[in-house]
């Protein structure tokens, strides 16, 4: 079940103080891991959809160039203060809607989104709108949660998705039919250990291709 | 964080994908096609329609 724009806004603008402390040990090392994965070159121009309080910018080379886009002005307003600590010069920061990007076609080298998909309103909305601002054969890569193939875990999440709804993210989300649904051309989809929540998957951009 | 050229040149309307102008006080950018104006708050780009100026 979906997510409303504006009751996202509300959830995650109403704990952007206090998220970085509840999720930084959580999300952290798999970010961290993605990033690594995504081979930036120098001069790379990286989108990062979701990018909330900025967990991830310290992170990316300082020889790249850094956008980072999100829904909530509280999330962004953290992300800010993390550049000025860390004394980051390579990002810029702008509030955007994921499923309706402000940016022209073949934007990004790369574009990355971690632990968002999950969170808005049409998944399928939001890859479409990551795969036309990257360029062909650009890297996309998202971690998430998604619903468990095995059938007792798929119920569980199911079953616990109208409560962590409550908290702004669902755990019902079915990764191969978002793969199908979206024509997205995954190389590697991983867990990072065995009883890992979260997956990494990082696709080659497939469009224009013959029915992407 | 100031909008530069190289930003300018990517960045888009949201509502018709065109191209988005700095206004002269830099303090918005603006879509001459659909005559929509995107604030700039705390040097931070709000490119939502929904909060766009009809100008």
């Amino acid at each position: 079940m979906a997510l409303q724009t504006e009751e996202i806004k509300k959830i995650y603008g109403g704990y952007s103080g206090a998220y970085d402390f509840i999720f930084k040990g959580f999300f952290y090392p798999r970010i961290k891991h993605a990033i690594e994965t995504m081979h930036i070159k120098p001069g790379d121009r990286i989108l990062d959809v979701g990018v909330g309080t900025g967990l991830s910018l310290p992170l990316f080379p300082d020889y790249c160039n850094v956008t980072g886009v999100d829904l909530s002005a509280g999330m962004l307003k953290e992300a800010r203060k993390k550049l000025d600590k860390h004394g980051i010069k390579n990002v810029t920061l702008l509030e955007m809607d994921a499923s309706n990007l402000a940016f022209g076609d073949d934007s990004f080298d790369h574009v990355i989104s971690t632990h968002v998909i999950s969170v808005v309103p049409d998944p399928v909305k939001v890859i479409a709108e990551m795969k036309r601002v990257c360029k062909k054969k650009g890297n996309i890569v998202l971690v998430n949660h998604f619903q468990s193939p095995n059938k007792y875990l798929a119920k569980f999440d199911e079953l616990i998705s109208p409560l962590t709804k409550k908290m702004g993210w669902r755990t019902d989300l079915s990764l191969e039919k978002l793969i199908r649904d979206t024509n997205l051309d995954v190389r590697s989809q991983y867990k990072m250990n065995k009883i890992d929540l979260w997956k990494v998957v990082w696709a080659v951009n497939n469009k224009g291709n013959r029915a992407a | 964080m100031a909008i530069d050229k190289e930003l300018l040149d990517i960045l888009a309307c949201p509502k018709c994908k065109g191209n988005v102008r700095l206004t002269e006080n830099r303090d918005a950018l603006i879509c001459d096609a659909c005559k929509l104006k995107y604030p700039i708050k705390d040097d931070i780009p709000v490119m939502l329609t929904d909060e766009a100026e009809k100008i």
